[in-house]
């Protein structure tokens, strides 16, 4: 609570602090709304119960003015995707238009992530836009879920440019046409869908309320003046933070595609330096591996957003600085076209919203731990562990396609442990509870537990990953994996060591296992059985200043084995 | 005949005693003893009965608010617990939902695991989706379960297995196995406490019974003893829906009971609703830390099943992993952290905010001068002069008007280039916004327009905001009941005795077998009659509710809709799917009605209600209420010179014109310029806008 200004924050509205504050704080709770509606009303269990979505709302250039509390992966691109809409039909929205798109070379992450942007419009003038990004658990292309190992952008599914899905009040069969006849489950998808339009027009009508009491005018101004707050107070932090100049490099365990005669994928090389000057940030990705032929090449804002979400752990930890367009205005990101970081048409991406965000934002902790050391945490899982399943159900006769996403550990941080079984970084969604799973679609869930010495020793632990199995129950069906981390594990950071790495194999009715490729679709028969380990976080500081007392606990709790008490941690069982 | 209430709260324990045919209200205060509550609810009991001279076999009802199940949450006070699941599932409870509950905070931790790991034991048996027993019970693991159970020496076991809700055969074998081997344990079925599908939310509830249930035991077993040696009635305790239950039932259930306090404050500003004709209510309770608002639709309270205890559930409403998960019926109040100790403060970029942090009662606000250097809304109502030194605290402490105007100059006024007096307008304006959310999301966002609804307001700081919040929403009248400080405890008196039901019956509505749903329904009566048997209501009291938990086959979260049928029957269904679209679409904007409708939880509700109560105003003395005038600020006017009111000294029927405060005991009501406020026979002061 200490005060720094001398004059409030920089207000080209002119508007008194109380109606700053009142309009900002009214413009979160649109967006918590937004939430509400889309959560409660939605249809695949991906929205419903894991909420894989993000609600924000836009100035009328297609800036972000408020996020809810989302996902921390969507805070770079969603404003990319927004502005696109914003460009195309630039004098051309008109009230009661909605919009739809999903291109990630217009700002959108992957296909699968379908942005419903609604403008709102007070007494005929804009004010701004409601956008709600959902992941869609299939947006068509060859494989269930949309999750194949593809080589272009064209294999990857329905790909919308932004298009209006209603226009002045009137919905565009056309175009809710050409959808339907795109995706795998289609009445499913247009559940989703009015639920995404539902929640951008409570979004409208409150920006609408909010015109009415306190002038169009005067709102426009103080949207703009949100975002010279944002950029006003990360600047402030910044400065008290000490310079620094520090180079990561760190290794994807490949693209998913294996070239002939290749029994192995092919790692991919990511070079981050990181530099900060006074209150300025410059994240520069020269010497990163080029484009690659599976969808694991990062449009450009996949990777800002990566780099955003570490910063704003870094820098504002009690969330103080709201997470808008203005708040990176001190970050400049330089990464070279055409290089996995940058993507270039028409490569595949659709790995890299999930994959390559989650690295790009460990990377800056691990350069920043040179400089920064008590205000990182060690790499967390580093995957969001994508598992999906698609087939035909015997029981219904109809198709389905299960999407989930399996939570490993935090990275440990300094002082404490990272927490296990947890979402880290980028993402935040839920996971699908079993009996959901198992009332929903042909699969059995045998196990979901915390496993044994999967987090990183050090002074602080790494947060334990999770095991997670799925037998095949009804038919065949089509199962992909996408995981990272399999080949090289969390890092540890501050002298701290690495977590174990990740797994991904198949079993058989008999028993018999098979690792799988770290990204890789297979057709299983009933009785197969997908089995997964999503890591651990890293380690933090050396493994011998440990405190015995945290040892002999985790050794009770099973946290780790006494073989690793042993080897790990030099301790043996609790003599005292 | 007397009815006794009893809340205990954070400072002050409040008895509330009312006589059934007069319909006195009386109000003692007692100190919380936090070390032993129940100290503290015996002083004040014997304290209230001496003071009216109630014989206690003239009582005909206690009832009682408590925090004992809150508190042990909270300070992780419970027992030693074990949990026991279906193998390879031992970690559900710490595996939680996987989602974390501060975005960007590095350094935040998860809510404590109730039962570690090294306690937490797992059995072979599987029951499929549809009910099947894919894996027998394995009987050698059970009795190796047994062993394990003695050689642990814990108090209570929470047994959750997956698929209970559909079969609870294996559940109920070896939890049988266990009472008989371990007759000293409290053992909890998931499928008795919460037949209900999602796991982890089940293992949740259930552990948080075994958690709390050996202290709960305990603690009312010792005060129903207590309170029957002074020949009371048999005990009852607020549940968290609104309702009192019995000893029994809170222990049989000792989740249901974690919002007790709150929800005897929404019920009794029902009860003051329908002692002064109003059908119809938002509820607003402030105090020193919170405020909480809640929707009275018709005379019913709803009630979520989402909810965690210990958690920020009710301000952050859409982060999970804050508390601790618990799925039973629980009064729907939105919460926001602001009350008369919220700081108000300028963040580094100097933007002026307010809350969450509170200065709480110690130090307090910075007029309190205990060291609170921090301007706070309290301080804010100081200098603008809705609250006097005189008045705060009913005058009992001394109040330093300067130090607040100091703390206003120093941390705000200044920085800001403001005077203290805008600084003080600044931060009330800021306050009542986010208190005025909490309303608009138990109102507007459920398809509620505020402007058909009275707003009543409570909670020792309420009636100082209400009319500028009945203000922001348009909302066209302001009730303050007698008594705002220790209303919670009147609402114990007037709340009927209720028992809820719930249990998950997964099925197409439209192709549903209406006698299986008719079945379980009306188990569920029997049950419940048979505990309304007991508590001597008249039969004619009894009231049965039957509501289904319906939602579009694909989705993730129910809508309760009632069912108004005395049987099931297709018709009957029918009419209950047309309902829920139209629900549907009330509370979200948008429906489909060619979607099937899926049922996924039969519930039912039994109420005996009480005789009503008739309130009405004690006498008064006699003497103008005028009793000064001090120079007040209000947005509209600036500075008057306002005339101050003792509310004791109002007469019924008596009409005061704003601008005006009037002041009590426990506290201070503001009628703004523009307002009337109307003293009725009841005592109760109804605001008006005269516009």
């Amino acid at each position: 609570m200490t005060n720094t200004s001398t004059q409030g924050p920089a207000m080209t509205s002119g508007t008194d602090p109380a109606t700053f504050t009142i309009i900002r704080n009214s413009l979160l709770k649109a967006t918590e709304e937004m939430k509400i509606v889309l959560a409660k009303t939605a249809f695949s269990p991906v929205l419903k119960v894991a909420g894989d979505y993000s609600c924000g709302i836009f100035d009328a250039k297609g800036r972000m003015v408020a996020q809810g509390p989302d996902l921390p992966v969507h805070l770079g691109s969603m404003p990319v995707a927004v502005t696109a809409v914003a460009r195309a039909f630039d004098g051309d929205i008109h009230d009661g238009d909605i919009f739809i798109h999903n291109d990630p070379y217009q700002g959108g992450t992957h296909l699968p992530d379908v942005n419903v942007v609604t403008p709102a419009f007070h007494e005929g003038r804009l004010l701004g836009f409601a956008c709600l990004r959902a992941h869609w658990p299939d947006v068509g292309g060859d494989t269930p879920g949309s999750y194949g190992t593809v080589t272009s952008i064209f294999g990857e599914g329905l790909r919308l440019p932004p298009v209006r899905l209603y226009s002045k009040g009137q919905p565009q069969r056309d175009v809710h046409a050409i959808i339907t006849a795109n995706v795998r489950t289609p009445d499913e998808r247009m559940g989703d869908l009015n639920a995404q339009v539902a929640a951008n027009t409570r979004a409208c009508t409150r920006l609408g309320a909010l015109a009415e009491r306190y002038g169009t005018d005067l709102l426009i101004a103080v949207m703009e003046d949100i975002l010279d707050y944002s950029e006003k107070l990360m600047r402030m932090r910044l400065a008290e933070l000490p310079d620094g100049d520090a180079v990561f490099e760190d290794w994807l365990d490949g693209d998913g595609i294996l070239e002939k005669g290749q029994t192995s994928d092919e790692v991919i090389h990511i070079r981050m330096r990181l530099e900060k000057s006074g209150q300025d940030i410059r994240v520069d990705f020269d010497g990163s591996a080029a484009k690659v032929a599976g969808p694991i090449n990062a449009p450009l804002a996949v990777t800002a957003s990566g780099v955003y979400c570490a910063f704003k752990m870094i820098i504002d930890p009690d969330n103080l600085i709201p997470a808008n367009s203005g708040a990176w205005r001190a970050i400049s990101i330089a990464a070279p076209e055409g290089s996995v970081v940058n993507a270039e048409y028409p490569s595949p991406v659709v790995y890299a919203n999930t994959e390559m965000s989650h690295r790009v934002c460990d990377m800056v902790f691990g350069a920043a731990a040179a400089f920064w050391p008590r205000n990182v945490m060690a790499c967390s899982q580093g995957t969001s562990g994508v598992v999906t399943f698609g087939g035909s159900d015997p029981s219904s006769g109809r198709s389905y396609v299960s999407y989930e996403v399996v939570k490993g550990g935090m990275g440990a941080r300094p002082g404490k442990d990272g927490i296990n079984a947890i979402c880290a970084g980028i993402a935040n969604t839920m996971n699908t509870p079993v009996e959901i799973v198992e009332l929903s679609f042909p699969l059995r869930v045998e196990r979901y537990e915390i496993v044994e010495d999967s987090g990183g020793p050090g002074q602080f632990r790494g947060g334990l990953g999770v095991r997670r199995s799925w037998r095949v129950l009804g038919g065949q069906s089509n199962a992909t994996v996408c995981f990272e981390r399999t080949i090289a594990p969390p890092f540890g950071v501050c002298g701290g060591d690495d977590a174990a790495p990740a797994m991904v194999r198949v079993v058989d009715p008999e028993g018999r296992e098979t690792p799988l490729n770290s990204k890789q679709s297979v057709a299983l028969a009933p009785g197969w059985i997908v089995d997964v380990i999503a890591p651990g976080g890293g380690g933090y500081g050396p493994v011998g200043d440990r405190d015995p007392a945290a040892i002999q606990r985790d050794l009770r709790e099973n946290y780790i084995s006494a073989e690793s008490a042993r080897s790990a941690y030099s301790a043996g069982p609790d003599a005292s | 005949m007397w009815r006794i209430g009893v809340d205990i709260g954070g400072t002050f324990t409040d008895v509330a005693v009312i006589d059934e045919g007069g319909s006195a209200i009386g109000l003692a205060k007692t100190a919380t003893t936090q070390d032993d509550f129940s100290r503290g609810v015996m002083e004040g009991l014997r304290d209230a009965l001496s003071r009216h001279e109630i014989v206690p076999s003239e009582v005909s009802l206690l009832a009682h608010a408590t925090t004992v199940v809150t508190n042990a949450l909270l300070e992780e006070k419970g027992a030693r617990a074990a949990l026991v699941t279906t193998r390879g599932f031992r970690d559900v409870l710490e595996l939680r939902r996987s989602a974390r509950a501060a975005l960007y905070d590095l350094f935040q931790d998860p809510p404590s695991v109730l039962i570690p790991r090294h306690r937490r034991l797992e059995v072979s048996e599987r029951v499929s989706a549809r009910g099947e027993i894919v894996t027998p019970l394995d009987r050698e693991d059970a009795e190796r379960i047994i062993g394990q159970l003695r050689a642990m020496d814990v108090e209570a076991v929470a047994i959750t297995l997956l698929f209970s809700f559909l079969n609870d055969s294996h559940e109920r074998a070896l939890g049988k196995m266990i009472r008989d081997a371990l007759p000293h344990l409290k053992v909890y079925l998931s499928c008795e406490i919460l037949p209900e599908v999602q796991e982890f939310e089940r293992t949740s509830t259930t552990a948080v019974c075994a958690y709390v249930g050996p202290l709960l035991d305990s603690y009312l077993s010792e005060l129903q003893d207590a309170t029957e040696r002074l020949g009371l009635p048999k005990l009852r305790v607020m549940g968290s829906a609104g309702g009192v239950v019995d000893v029994p039932e809170a222990l049989r259930m000792p989740a249901a009971i974690v919002e007790s306090g709150p929800a005897a404050g929404v019920m009794a500003a029902r009860l003051m609703g329908q002692q002064t004709g109003r059908e119809t209510l938002l509820s607003f309770d402030m105090g020193g830390t919170t405020a909480k608002a809640c929707l009275i639709l018709d005379g019913k309270v709803e009630t979520t099943a989402e909810y965690e205890v210990g958690g920020s559930g009710n301000q952050n409403r859409w982060l999970h992993g804050t508390g601790h998960a618990i799925r039973v019926p629980v009064i729907d109040l939105a919460e926001v952290s602001a009350g008369g100790g919220s700081i108000a403060w300028l963040d580094r970029a100097g933007a002026l905010q307010v809350g969450p942090h509170s200065a709480g009662a110690d130090p307090g606000p910075a007029c309190y001068g205990r060291g609170g250097d921090h301007p706070t809304v309290t301080d804010a109502n100081l200098v603008l002069g809705y609250l006097d030194g005189a008045s705060l605290l009913g005058g009992q402490m001394d109040i330093d008007k300067q130090a607040s105007i100091q703390a206003l100059t120093d941390r705000i006024a200044t920085p800001l280039g403001q005077t203290p007096r805008e600084a003080a307008a600044a931060i009330l304006r800021i306050v009542n916004h986010s208190m005025a959310e909490a309303l608009r999301i138990v109102s507007v966002e459920r398809g509620h327009d505020p402007r058909q609804f009275g707003l009543i307001a409570f909670g020792g700081a309420g009636p100082l905001h209400a009319a500028a919040l009945a203000e922001e929403l348009d909302m066209p009248e302001v009730i303050v009941p007698p008594i705002p400080g220790g209303f919670s405890a009147l609402g114990l008196v007037g709340s009927d005795i209720r028992r809820d039901y719930a249990r998950t019956l997964y099925a197409d509505l439209a192709s549903l077998e209406p006698g299986e749903a008719e079945a379980i329904w009306q188990e569920m009566e029997a049950d419940g009659r048979a505990m309304l048997q007991q508590t001597g209501i008249d039969e004619n009291r009894w009231s049965v509710q039957r509501s289904a938990g319906l939602r579009y086959s694909r989705q993730a979260y129910e809508l309760d809709v009632p069912y108004d049928q005395a049987r099931s029957t297709t018709e009957g269904f029918d009419a209950l799917a047309k309902a829920f679209h139209d629900v549907h679409q009330q509370t979200y904007g948008h429906h489909n009605p060619n979607e099937p409708v899926h049922l996924m939880t039969l519930r039912l509700t039994v109420t005996g209600a009480l005789p009503p109560l008739e309130l009405r105003q004690d006498s008064t003395t006699g003497m103008d209420s005028l009793k000064g005038r001090r120079t007040v600020w209000f947005e509209r006017t600036g500075e008057v010179d306002c005339a101050i009111h003792d509310r004791a000294r109002m007469q019924p029927g008596e009409t005061i014109t704003g601008p005006a405060v009037v002041e009590s005991y426990d506290s201070t009501i503001v009628v703004p310029p523009g307002w009337k406020a109307v003293n009725d026979e009841r005592g109760c002061i109804c605001m008006e806008r005269r516009t």
